[in-house]
């Protein structure tokens, strides 16, 4: 797989369209004509308007924290069936967070170049906005769900509602990297402790 | 050293689980880590793909209820 330079991350944010007009906070009145003359950055000074620390949280709770993104070129599985038949219900847990759905076409195209990955669709890739912030894309910047590789509706079915409530949990986490990465060592061990005292095979990963 | 066969025996057998529980400890871990897994430096270019995606208006938050 290709990798990316160090440094040369993806935007973090969407890029402002070229001649998309960008908020300003303009000072004085809107009918004086701009000035040109003075380019000088100027002390923009205005009353401060502090949330209230109930409002912060409500903010938190709303402010978008994922970029959910489904990639499925649709093939005849359980896992694309499972998807189609819970998305409305995902969709509406997680209100706060958009979901950008490829089309057949765009995820097909999409596979074209990511051929490895073919066969492992529906693929659902979660962006954490908060960490592509902070580091790009060149360190940890989310997670993802090869949900085709769950070869059983149940199976598939209990790694969308697992996924869904990681999502749903997880919104308000401050070092999101090392709680998935703590997570998953539990399950590593869980797993273990399971062949130690000869349970049944896990519904997941199996 | 052991004396008697048998004690080779059981050696060996504790060997063996030991390996076998080292195998599937491993497999299950790779299995977990194929299907749910952190995006880093590795996917980076999808992510950028993805980003620029949505960047360039091709992709638009999905509004249905469900999926075509």
């Amino acid at each position: 797989m290709p990798r990316a330079p160090r440094g040369s991350g993806s935007p973090r944010r969407p890029r402002a369209r070229a001649g998309t007009p960008r908020e300003t906070v303009q000072s004085g009145s809107s009918a004086t004509p701009p000035r040109v003359l003075d380019a000088r950055p100027r002390k923009v000074t205005r009353l401060a308007v502090l949330p209230q620390p109930a409002a912060l949280g409500e903010c938190a709770a709303t402010v978008p924290r994922f970029r959910i993104f489904i990639i499925d070129s649709g093939w005849n599985s359980s896992a694309h069936k499972v998807l189609q038949e819970n998305f409305g219900l995902i969709r509406e847990l997680q209100k706060e967070d958009p979901i950008y759905v490829l089309s057949k076409d765009q995820s097909i195209e999409f596979m074209r170049h990511h051929q490895e990955r073919i066969g492992r669709e529906p693929i659902i890739a979660v962006h954490d906005l908060a960490a592509m912030d902070k580091s790009g894309t060149t360190d940890f910047h989310g997670f993802r769900l090869h949900l085709g590789l769950l070869r059983t509706p149940q199976q598939a079915l209990l790694a969308l509602q697992n996924f869904t409530r990681f999502l749903s949990t997880h919104r308000q986490s401050v070092d999101l990297e090392a709680e998935i990465r703590t997570d998953l060592r539990r399950e590593g061990l869980a797993g273990a402790i399971e062949i130690i005292l000869h349970h049944e095979a896990r519904e997941i990963g199996e | 050293m052991p004396e008697r066969w048998s004690d080779y025996v059981a050696i060996l057998m504790s060997a063996l689980a030991l390996g076998y529980l080292v195998y599937e400890i491993d497999r299950r871990r790779r299995k977990l880590h194929d299907i749910f897994d952190v995006l880093d430096a590795d996917d980076a270019y999808i992510t950028a793909r993805l980003e620029d995606m949505v960047a360039s208006g091709e992709l638009q938050p999905y509004a249905g209820a469900t999926l075509a």
